[in-house]
Protein backbone atom coordinates (compact mmCIF):
# COMPACT_ATOMS: atom_id res chain seq x y z
CA UNK A 1 0.00 0.00 0.00
CA UNK A 2 1.34 3.40 -0.97
CA UNK A 3 0.60 6.48 1.13
CA UNK A 4 0.82 10.13 0.08
CA UNK A 5 3.07 12.60 1.84
CA UNK A 6 -0.04 14.25 3.29
CA UNK A 7 -1.13 10.94 4.83
CA UNK A 8 2.38 10.43 6.16
CA UNK A 9 2.42 13.88 7.74
CA UNK A 10 -0.99 13.58 9.41
CA UNK A 11 -0.40 9.99 10.55
CA UNK A 12 2.96 10.86 12.11
CA UNK A 13 1.49 13.81 14.02
CA UNK A 14 -2.33 13.71 14.01
CA UNK A 15 -3.98 17.08 14.65
CA UNK A 16 -6.64 17.24 17.37
CA UNK A 17 -6.21 13.59 18.36
CA UNK A 18 -7.51 14.14 21.85
CA UNK A 19 -10.40 13.73 24.21
CA UNK A 20 -12.12 16.98 25.20
CA UNK A 21 -13.02 17.28 28.92
CA UNK A 22 -16.42 15.76 29.64
CA UNK A 23 -17.81 18.79 31.48
CA UNK A 24 -16.92 21.28 28.76
CA UNK A 25 -19.80 23.64 27.87
CA UNK A 26 -21.41 23.05 24.48
CA UNK A 27 -19.77 19.65 24.02
CA UNK A 28 -21.32 17.23 21.54
CA UNK A 29 -20.01 13.83 20.52
CA UNK A 30 -20.72 11.29 17.83
CA UNK A 31 -19.20 8.07 16.64
CA UNK A 32 -19.50 5.61 13.78
CA UNK A 33 -18.03 2.23 12.96
CA UNK A 34 -17.94 -0.57 10.45
CA UNK A 35 -16.76 -3.80 11.98
CA UNK A 36 -16.34 -5.50 8.66
CA UNK A 37 -13.98 -2.75 7.54
CA UNK A 38 -12.21 -2.59 10.93
CA UNK A 39 -12.89 1.10 11.43
CA UNK A 40 -14.24 3.13 14.36
CA UNK A 41 -14.21 6.92 14.64
CA UNK A 42 -15.34 9.23 17.44
CA UNK A 43 -15.56 13.01 17.21
CA UNK A 44 -16.14 15.56 19.95
CA UNK A 45 -17.00 19.15 19.11
CA UNK A 46 -17.45 22.13 21.37
CA UNK A 47 -20.07 24.44 19.92
CA UNK A 48 -20.03 28.02 21.17
CA UNK A 49 -22.25 30.67 19.60
CA UNK A 50 -22.69 28.76 16.36
CA UNK A 51 -18.98 28.12 15.95
CA UNK A 52 -16.98 24.91 16.40
CA UNK A 53 -14.73 26.23 19.14
CA UNK A 54 -12.82 22.98 19.62
CA UNK A 55 -12.63 19.58 17.93
CA UNK A 56 -11.13 16.29 18.95
CA UNK A 57 -11.12 12.81 17.50
CA UNK A 58 -10.21 9.24 18.27
CA UNK A 59 -9.86 6.52 15.67
CA UNK A 60 -9.21 2.83 15.24
CA UNK A 61 -8.35 2.14 11.64
CA UNK A 62 -5.86 2.33 8.83
CA UNK A 63 -3.40 5.19 8.26
CA UNK A 64 -5.78 6.81 5.78
CA UNK A 65 -8.53 6.84 8.42
CA UNK A 66 -6.26 8.44 11.03
CA UNK A 67 -4.94 11.01 8.57
CA UNK A 68 -8.39 11.89 7.26
CA UNK A 69 -9.80 12.25 10.77
CA UNK A 70 -6.90 14.57 11.55
CA UNK A 71 -7.62 16.70 8.47
CA UNK A 72 -11.33 16.83 9.26
CA UNK A 73 -10.80 17.77 12.91
CA UNK A 74 -8.46 20.54 11.91
CA UNK A 75 -10.92 21.73 9.25
CA UNK A 76 -13.85 21.75 11.67
CA UNK A 77 -12.23 23.78 14.43
CA UNK A 78 -13.02 27.47 14.13
CA UNK A 79 -15.63 26.94 11.44
CA UNK A 80 -19.23 28.17 11.60
CA UNK A 81 -21.55 25.26 12.35
CA UNK A 82 -23.55 25.88 9.17
CA UNK A 83 -20.38 25.57 7.12
CA UNK A 84 -19.10 22.63 9.15
CA UNK A 85 -22.28 20.71 8.44
CA UNK A 86 -21.29 20.72 4.78
CA UNK A 87 -18.28 18.48 5.43
CA UNK A 88 -17.56 16.32 2.40
CA UNK A 89 -15.09 13.54 3.16
CA UNK A 90 -14.61 12.87 -0.54
CA UNK A 91 -12.82 16.20 -0.79
CA UNK A 92 -10.54 15.15 2.06
CA UNK A 93 -9.90 11.83 0.30
CA UNK A 94 -8.81 13.69 -2.81
CA UNK A 95 -6.51 15.92 -0.76
CA UNK A 96 -4.90 12.89 0.87
CA UNK A 97 -4.84 10.83 -2.37
CA UNK A 98 -6.78 8.05 -0.69
CA UNK A 99 -7.35 4.97 -2.89
CA UNK A 100 -10.95 4.48 -3.97
CA UNK A 101 -11.26 1.20 -2.09
CA UNK A 102 -10.70 3.06 1.19
CA UNK A 103 -13.64 5.44 0.69
CA UNK A 104 -16.01 3.12 2.55
CA UNK A 105 -13.86 3.39 5.68
CA UNK A 106 -13.45 7.12 5.47
CA UNK A 107 -17.17 7.77 5.07
CA UNK A 108 -17.46 6.67 8.69
CA UNK A 109 -15.75 9.95 9.57
CA UNK A 110 -18.57 11.82 7.90
CA UNK A 111 -21.04 9.61 9.80
CA UNK A 112 -19.34 10.35 13.13
CA UNK A 113 -19.46 14.09 12.52
CA UNK A 114 -23.09 13.82 11.43
CA UNK A 115 -23.77 12.01 14.71
CA UNK A 116 -22.34 15.04 16.51
CA UNK A 117 -24.89 17.31 14.82
CA UNK A 118 -27.66 14.91 15.77
CA UNK A 119 -26.58 14.93 19.41
CA UNK A 120 -26.52 18.74 19.31
CA UNK A 121 -30.25 18.69 18.54
CA UNK B 1 19.30 -0.79 3.10
CA UNK B 2 19.44 2.36 5.23
CA UNK B 3 21.39 2.28 8.49
CA UNK B 4 18.18 2.68 10.49
CA UNK B 5 16.33 -0.14 8.78
CA UNK B 6 16.01 -3.39 10.71
CA UNK B 7 15.31 -6.48 8.66
CA UNK B 8 13.29 -9.10 10.56
CA UNK B 9 11.56 -10.81 7.66
CA UNK B 10 13.79 -13.80 6.94
CA UNK B 11 10.74 -16.03 6.54
CA UNK B 12 9.79 -13.92 3.53
CA UNK B 13 13.27 -13.98 2.09
CA UNK B 14 16.81 -13.75 3.39
CA UNK B 15 19.70 -11.54 2.26
CA UNK B 16 22.15 -13.23 -0.05
CA UNK B 17 25.15 -14.59 1.85
CA UNK B 18 28.36 -13.03 0.46
CA UNK B 19 29.83 -16.51 0.01
CA UNK B 20 26.83 -17.45 -2.11
CA UNK B 21 27.14 -14.24 -4.14
CA UNK B 22 30.84 -14.98 -4.73
CA UNK B 23 30.09 -18.51 -5.96
CA UNK B 24 27.38 -17.20 -8.29
CA UNK B 25 29.60 -14.42 -9.61
CA UNK B 26 32.36 -16.88 -10.33
CA UNK B 27 29.91 -19.07 -12.23
CA UNK B 28 28.35 -16.22 -14.18
CA UNK B 29 31.67 -14.78 -15.26
CA UNK B 30 33.57 -17.97 -15.99
CA UNK B 31 31.09 -20.63 -17.05
CA UNK B 32 28.58 -19.86 -19.77
CA UNK B 33 27.94 -23.33 -21.15
CA UNK B 34 24.56 -24.97 -21.30
CA UNK B 35 24.63 -27.92 -18.87
CA UNK B 36 22.78 -30.00 -21.46
CA UNK B 37 25.46 -29.50 -24.13
CA UNK B 38 27.96 -32.27 -24.68
CA UNK B 39 30.96 -30.08 -25.48
CA UNK B 40 33.58 -29.06 -22.91
CA UNK B 41 31.85 -25.85 -21.77
CA UNK B 42 28.60 -27.74 -21.35
CA UNK B 43 30.30 -30.50 -19.40
CA UNK B 44 31.88 -27.97 -17.04
CA UNK B 45 28.48 -26.36 -16.44
CA UNK B 46 26.95 -29.81 -15.91
CA UNK B 47 29.64 -30.56 -13.33
CA UNK B 48 28.73 -27.38 -11.44
CA UNK B 49 25.06 -28.32 -11.49
CA UNK B 50 25.79 -31.80 -10.22
CA UNK B 51 28.06 -30.49 -7.46
CA UNK B 52 25.26 -28.19 -6.36
CA UNK B 53 22.78 -31.03 -6.50
CA UNK B 54 25.07 -33.06 -4.26
CA UNK B 55 25.35 -30.16 -1.81
CA UNK B 56 21.58 -29.78 -1.63
CA UNK B 57 21.23 -33.54 -1.25
CA UNK B 58 23.76 -33.59 1.56
CA UNK B 59 21.85 -30.90 3.48
CA UNK B 60 18.49 -32.65 3.23
CA UNK B 61 19.79 -36.22 3.44
CA UNK B 62 18.69 -37.20 -0.04
CA UNK B 63 20.46 -38.96 -2.91
CA UNK B 64 21.23 -36.22 -5.39
CA UNK B 65 19.59 -38.15 -8.24
CA UNK B 66 16.26 -37.68 -6.43
CA UNK B 67 16.41 -33.89 -6.70
CA UNK B 68 14.82 -31.92 -9.54
CA UNK B 69 15.80 -28.27 -9.83
CA UNK B 70 12.89 -25.86 -10.23
CA UNK B 71 12.34 -22.10 -10.02
CA UNK B 72 11.46 -22.32 -6.32
CA UNK B 73 9.14 -23.92 -3.80
CA UNK B 74 6.03 -22.58 -5.51
CA UNK B 75 6.89 -24.45 -8.71
CA UNK B 76 7.92 -27.49 -6.68
CA UNK B 77 4.55 -27.49 -4.91
CA UNK B 78 2.74 -27.15 -8.24
CA UNK B 79 4.75 -30.02 -9.72
CA UNK B 80 4.22 -32.25 -6.69
CA UNK B 81 0.47 -31.79 -6.43
CA UNK B 82 -0.45 -31.59 -10.09
CA UNK B 83 2.20 -34.13 -11.03
CA UNK B 84 0.64 -36.77 -8.79
CA UNK B 85 -3.03 -35.92 -9.08
CA UNK B 86 -3.09 -35.57 -12.83
CA UNK B 87 -1.67 -39.05 -13.34
CA UNK B 88 -5.09 -40.63 -13.08
CA UNK B 89 -7.90 -40.02 -15.53
CA UNK B 90 -11.50 -41.19 -15.38
CA UNK B 91 -11.51 -42.09 -11.71
CA UNK B 92 -12.03 -40.24 -8.45
CA UNK B 93 -8.82 -39.02 -6.88
CA UNK B 94 -8.50 -37.40 -3.50
CA UNK B 95 -6.01 -34.99 -1.94
CA UNK B 96 -5.64 -34.33 1.78
CA UNK B 97 -4.03 -31.10 2.84
CA UNK B 98 -4.51 -28.53 5.61
CA UNK B 99 -6.19 -25.15 5.85
CA UNK B 100 -2.95 -23.46 6.87
CA UNK B 101 -0.76 -24.44 3.93
CA UNK B 102 1.03 -21.85 1.85
CA UNK B 103 -0.95 -20.35 -1.02
CA UNK B 104 1.19 -22.26 -3.49
CA UNK B 105 -0.39 -25.45 -2.14
CA UNK B 106 -3.89 -24.14 -1.41
CA UNK B 107 -4.30 -22.42 -4.76
CA UNK B 108 -3.16 -25.54 -6.61
CA UNK B 109 -5.55 -27.62 -4.50
CA UNK B 110 -8.42 -25.31 -5.42
CA UNK B 111 -7.46 -25.46 -9.09
CA UNK B 112 -7.37 -29.26 -8.93
CA UNK B 113 -10.69 -29.25 -7.09
CA UNK B 114 -12.20 -27.23 -9.94
CA UNK B 115 -11.00 -29.91 -12.34
CA UNK B 116 -12.67 -32.71 -10.39
CA UNK B 117 -10.15 -33.73 -7.72
CA UNK B 118 -11.72 -34.24 -4.29
CA UNK B 119 -9.87 -32.26 -1.62
CA UNK B 120 -10.08 -32.40 2.17
CA UNK B 121 -8.70 -29.40 4.06
CA UNK B 122 -7.82 -30.48 7.59
CA UNK B 123 -8.20 -27.69 10.20
CA UNK B 124 -5.45 -26.62 12.56
CA UNK B 125 -5.66 -26.45 16.31
CA UNK B 126 -5.67 -23.08 18.08
CA UNK B 127 -1.93 -23.56 18.44
CA UNK B 128 -1.52 -23.85 14.67
CA UNK B 129 -0.78 -27.56 14.75
CA UNK B 130 -2.15 -30.17 12.39
CA UNK B 131 -3.13 -33.19 14.45
CA UNK B 132 -1.85 -36.28 12.63
CA UNK B 133 -5.02 -38.15 13.64
CA UNK B 134 -7.16 -35.64 11.73
CA UNK B 135 -5.07 -36.20 8.63
CA UNK B 136 -5.35 -39.97 8.94
CA UNK B 137 -9.13 -39.71 9.41
CA UNK B 138 -9.36 -37.78 6.16
CA UNK B 139 -7.59 -40.46 4.10
CA UNK B 140 -9.96 -42.64 2.08
CA UNK B 141 -9.65 -45.36 -0.55
CA UNK B 142 -9.19 -42.78 -3.33
CA UNK B 143 -6.56 -40.67 -1.57
CA UNK B 144 -3.45 -40.45 -3.70
CA UNK B 145 -1.61 -37.67 -1.94
CA UNK B 146 -1.31 -35.97 1.43
CA UNK B 147 0.42 -32.57 1.45
CA UNK B 148 1.43 -31.01 4.78
CA UNK B 149 4.07 -28.35 5.31
CA UNK B 150 7.05 -28.94 7.59
CA UNK B 151 7.15 -25.50 9.25
CA UNK B 152 4.28 -23.06 8.92
CA UNK B 153 5.48 -19.91 7.20
CA UNK B 154 3.40 -17.57 9.36
CA UNK B 155 3.61 -19.06 12.84
CA UNK B 156 6.75 -21.20 12.62
CA UNK B 157 4.85 -24.17 14.06
CA UNK B 158 6.55 -27.48 13.21
CA UNK B 159 4.18 -30.15 11.96
CA UNK B 160 4.59 -33.82 12.84
CA UNK B 161 5.61 -34.96 9.36
CA UNK B 162 7.15 -38.16 10.69
CA UNK B 163 3.87 -39.48 12.13
CA UNK B 164 1.80 -38.28 9.19
CA UNK B 165 4.28 -39.78 6.74
CA UNK B 166 4.29 -43.16 8.51
CA UNK B 167 0.49 -43.23 8.40
CA UNK B 168 0.52 -42.40 4.69
CA UNK B 169 3.11 -45.08 3.98
CA UNK B 170 1.08 -47.70 5.88
CA UNK B 171 -1.90 -46.87 3.64
CA UNK B 172 -0.01 -46.68 0.36
CA UNK B 173 -0.63 -42.94 0.02
CA UNK B 174 2.07 -40.58 -1.25
CA UNK B 175 3.19 -37.86 1.17
CA UNK B 176 4.39 -34.41 0.06
CA UNK B 177 6.06 -31.94 2.40
CA UNK B 178 6.59 -28.25 1.67
CA UNK B 179 9.88 -27.72 3.52
CA UNK B 180 10.57 -24.17 2.34
CA UNK B 181 10.66 -22.82 5.91
CA UNK B 182 12.27 -25.79 7.59
CA UNK B 183 15.57 -26.13 5.77
CA UNK B 184 18.48 -24.72 7.70
CA UNK B 185 16.46 -24.57 10.89
CA UNK B 186 15.65 -28.24 11.36
CA UNK B 187 17.57 -31.32 10.25
CA UNK B 188 16.03 -33.34 7.43
CA UNK B 189 16.96 -36.82 6.26
CA UNK B 190 14.70 -37.42 3.32
CA UNK B 191 16.26 -40.75 2.32
CA UNK B 192 15.02 -42.40 5.50
CA UNK B 193 11.98 -40.21 6.27
CA UNK B 194 8.52 -41.40 5.20
CA UNK B 195 8.36 -38.61 2.65
CA UNK B 196 7.83 -39.10 -1.07
CA UNK B 197 7.99 -35.55 -2.32
CA UNK B 198 9.57 -32.51 -0.69
CA UNK B 199 9.65 -28.90 -1.90
CA UNK B 200 12.78 -26.85 -1.27
CA UNK B 201 13.85 -23.30 -1.98
CA UNK B 202 17.12 -21.37 -1.86
CA UNK B 203 16.18 -17.84 -0.90
CA UNK B 204 14.99 -18.60 2.64
CA UNK B 205 18.52 -19.72 3.55
CA UNK B 206 20.49 -16.77 2.17
CA UNK B 207 20.54 -18.19 -1.34
CA UNK B 208 19.28 -16.60 -4.55
CA UNK B 209 15.62 -16.11 -5.39
CA UNK B 210 14.26 -17.98 -8.38
CA UNK B 211 15.66 -21.43 -7.71
CA UNK B 212 14.44 -24.39 -5.73
CA UNK B 213 14.13 -28.13 -5.95
CA UNK B 214 11.69 -30.96 -5.61
CA UNK B 215 12.77 -34.18 -3.94
CA UNK B 216 11.13 -37.12 -5.70
CA UNK B 217 11.63 -40.43 -3.95
CA UNK B 218 12.60 -43.45 -6.05
CA UNK B 219 9.66 -45.15 -7.78
CA UNK B 220 7.41 -42.06 -7.48
CA UNK B 221 6.12 -41.06 -10.90
CA UNK B 222 4.93 -37.57 -11.81
CA UNK B 223 3.28 -35.99 -14.80
CA UNK B 224 5.54 -33.10 -15.87
CA UNK B 225 3.99 -29.65 -15.79
CA UNK B 226 6.48 -27.95 -18.10
CA UNK B 227 7.17 -29.29 -21.56
CA UNK B 228 9.84 -28.52 -24.13
CA UNK B 229 12.95 -30.43 -23.18
CA UNK B 230 14.28 -33.47 -21.39
CA UNK B 231 16.10 -31.69 -18.59
CA UNK B 232 15.76 -32.95 -15.04
CA UNK B 233 14.74 -36.48 -15.98
CA UNK B 234 12.10 -35.02 -18.31
CA UNK B 235 10.21 -33.76 -15.27
CA UNK B 236 11.06 -30.10 -15.67
CA UNK B 237 11.83 -28.78 -19.14
CA UNK B 238 13.96 -25.68 -19.60
CA UNK B 239 17.63 -24.72 -19.71
CA UNK B 240 19.07 -25.05 -16.24
CA UNK B 241 19.97 -21.73 -14.57
CA UNK B 242 23.50 -22.78 -13.71
CA UNK B 243 24.46 -19.75 -11.61
CA UNK B 244 21.21 -19.94 -9.63
CA UNK B 245 21.73 -23.63 -8.99
CA UNK B 246 25.33 -23.01 -7.93
CA UNK B 247 24.01 -20.39 -5.51
CA UNK B 248 21.48 -22.82 -4.10
CA UNK B 249 24.19 -25.43 -3.64
CA UNK B 250 26.40 -22.99 -1.75
CA UNK B 251 23.47 -21.74 0.35
CA UNK B 252 22.55 -25.29 1.36
CA UNK B 253 26.17 -26.06 2.17
CA UNK B 254 26.14 -23.13 4.61
CA UNK B 255 22.64 -23.68 6.06
CA UNK B 256 23.57 -25.87 8.99
CA UNK B 257 20.70 -26.10 11.50
CA UNK B 258 22.95 -27.46 14.22
CA UNK B 259 25.06 -24.30 14.06
CA UNK B 260 22.36 -21.73 13.29
CA UNK B 261 19.18 -22.80 15.07
CA UNK B 262 20.35 -22.22 18.67
CA UNK B 263 21.49 -18.69 17.85
CA UNK B 264 18.22 -17.94 16.04
CA UNK B 265 16.16 -19.34 18.92
CA UNK B 266 18.06 -17.13 21.37
CA UNK B 267 17.37 -14.05 19.23
CA UNK B 268 13.69 -14.97 18.87
CA UNK B 269 13.36 -15.54 22.62
CA UNK B 270 15.07 -12.23 23.36
CA UNK B 271 12.62 -10.51 21.02
CA UNK B 272 9.71 -12.15 22.82
CA UNK B 273 11.04 -11.11 26.23
CA UNK B 274 10.94 -7.52 25.01
CA UNK B 275 7.59 -7.70 23.20
CA UNK B 276 5.96 -9.78 25.91
CA UNK B 277 6.16 -6.78 28.24
CA UNK B 278 3.61 -4.92 26.10
CA UNK B 279 0.04 -5.13 27.42
CA UNK B 280 -2.41 -7.12 25.33
CA UNK B 281 0.16 -9.00 23.29
CA UNK B 282 -0.12 -12.69 22.48
CA UNK B 283 2.00 -15.22 20.63
CA UNK B 284 0.33 -17.02 17.77
CA UNK B 285 1.38 -20.61 17.38
CA UNK B 286 2.26 -23.14 20.03
CA UNK B 287 5.65 -22.02 21.45
CA UNK B 288 6.49 -25.63 22.30
CA UNK B 289 6.30 -26.68 18.65
CA UNK B 290 7.93 -23.74 16.94
CA UNK B 291 10.95 -23.44 14.67
CA UNK B 292 13.80 -21.22 15.82
CA UNK B 293 13.40 -18.28 13.48
CA UNK B 294 9.73 -17.20 13.62
CA UNK B 295 7.77 -15.23 16.20
CA UNK B 296 4.18 -14.31 15.34
CA UNK B 297 2.49 -11.90 17.71
CA UNK B 298 -0.80 -10.04 17.80
CA UNK B 299 -1.55 -6.82 19.64
CA UNK B 300 -5.05 -6.19 20.92
CA UNK B 301 -6.60 -2.82 20.16
CA UNK B 302 -4.28 -1.96 17.30
CA UNK B 303 -5.11 -1.84 13.59
CA UNK B 304 -2.63 -4.00 11.71
CA UNK B 305 -2.17 -1.75 8.70
CA UNK B 306 -1.51 1.26 10.90
CA UNK B 307 0.92 -0.73 13.04
CA UNK B 308 2.90 -1.86 10.01
CA UNK B 309 2.90 1.67 8.65
CA UNK B 310 4.09 3.06 11.96
CA UNK B 311 6.94 0.53 11.85
CA UNK B 312 8.22 1.48 8.42
CA UNK B 313 11.85 1.18 9.49
CA UNK B 314 11.34 -2.35 10.79
CA UNK B 315 10.84 -4.89 8.02
CA UNK B 316 8.29 -7.44 9.23
CA UNK B 317 5.28 -9.11 7.63
CA UNK B 318 1.61 -9.23 8.48
CA UNK B 319 1.66 -12.88 7.51
CA UNK B 320 2.84 -14.50 4.35
CA UNK B 321 4.71 -12.10 2.09
CA UNK B 322 3.07 -13.96 -0.79
CA UNK B 323 -0.29 -12.55 0.34
CA UNK B 324 0.93 -9.14 1.45
CA UNK B 325 -1.24 -7.26 -1.04
CA UNK B 326 -4.40 -8.99 0.13
CA UNK B 327 -6.65 -6.89 2.41
CA UNK B 328 -7.94 -10.06 4.05
CA UNK B 329 -6.67 -11.27 7.39
CA UNK B 330 -4.26 -14.21 7.33
CA UNK B 331 -6.04 -17.47 6.52
CA UNK B 332 -3.56 -19.20 8.82
CA UNK B 333 -4.38 -17.10 11.87
CA UNK B 334 -8.13 -17.04 11.30
CA UNK B 335 -7.88 -20.80 10.71
CA UNK B 336 -6.39 -21.00 14.22
CA UNK B 337 -9.43 -19.21 15.64
CA UNK B 338 -8.24 -15.58 15.79
CA UNK B 339 -10.80 -12.88 14.96
CA UNK B 340 -10.29 -10.93 11.73
CA UNK B 341 -9.34 -7.85 13.74
CA UNK B 342 -6.77 -9.61 15.91
CA UNK B 343 -5.34 -11.55 12.97
CA UNK B 344 -5.14 -8.27 11.06
CA UNK B 345 -3.06 -6.80 13.87
CA UNK B 346 -0.56 -9.65 13.89
CA UNK B 347 3.08 -9.26 12.97
CA UNK B 348 5.44 -12.01 11.90
CA UNK B 349 9.01 -11.40 13.00
CA UNK B 350 11.62 -13.74 11.58
CA UNK B 351 15.29 -13.64 12.40
CA UNK B 352 18.20 -14.98 10.40
CA UNK B 353 21.91 -15.30 9.85
CA UNK B 354 22.71 -11.59 9.95
CA UNK B 355 20.29 -10.51 12.68
CA UNK B 356 21.88 -9.06 15.80
CA UNK B 357 20.65 -8.81 19.38
CA UNK B 358 20.81 -5.01 19.19
CA UNK B 359 18.45 -5.15 16.23
CA UNK B 360 15.81 -7.23 17.97
CA UNK B 361 15.94 -5.04 21.08
CA UNK B 362 15.69 -1.87 19.02
CA UNK B 363 12.85 -3.31 16.91
CA UNK B 364 10.92 -4.25 20.04
CA UNK B 365 11.28 -0.73 21.41
CA UNK B 366 9.92 0.69 18.15
CA UNK B 367 7.00 -1.74 18.25
CA UNK B 368 6.19 -0.78 21.84
CA UNK B 369 6.18 2.91 20.92
CA UNK B 370 3.98 2.33 17.86
CA UNK B 371 1.48 0.23 19.80
CA UNK B 372 1.27 2.86 22.54
CA UNK B 373 0.70 5.62 20.00
CA UNK B 374 -2.05 3.76 18.16
CA UNK B 375 -3.79 2.76 21.38
CA UNK B 376 -3.72 6.38 22.53
CA UNK B 377 -5.60 7.31 19.34
CA UNK B 378 -8.32 4.75 20.08
CA UNK B 379 -8.60 5.01 23.85
CA UNK B 380 -12.39 4.70 23.95
CA UNK B 381 -12.76 2.26 21.07
CA UNK B 382 -15.43 -0.43 21.42
CA UNK B 383 -14.58 -3.91 22.61
CA UNK B 384 -14.55 -5.47 19.13
CA UNK B 385 -11.43 -3.45 18.27
CA UNK B 386 -9.58 -5.51 20.89
CA UNK B 387 -11.35 -8.83 20.45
Amino acid sequence: MEYSLAVERHFAAPKKARELPAGMAGLVAGEAEDRTLHVWVRFQLQIVDGVVAAAGFQAFGCPHTVAAASVVAEWLEGRLVDAARKLDVKTVCAELEVPTEKLGKLLRIEDAVAACWRSEQ
Amino acid sequence: MSSREIYLDYAATAPLDPQVAAAMYECMTSEHGNPSSSHAAGRRARALVEAARAAVGARVGAPSECLIFTSGATESNNLALSGVLRRSRNRRVHLVTSRIEHKSVLDVARMLEASGVAVTYVPATEGGWIEPGRVVEAIDADTQLVSIMHVNNETGVIQDIETIGEACRARGVLFHVDAAQGVGKLPLTLATAPIDLCSLTAHKVCGPKGVGALYVAPRVTLVPQLHGGEQERSLRAGTLATHQIVGMGKAYELADPVREAPRLAALRDRLWRELGAIDGVRQNGDPARRAAHVLNVAFRGVDGESLRYALRGVCVSAGSACAADSPEASHVLTGMGLSDVLAGGALRFSVGRFTTEDEVVSAAARVAAAVALLRSLARNAPAWCSA
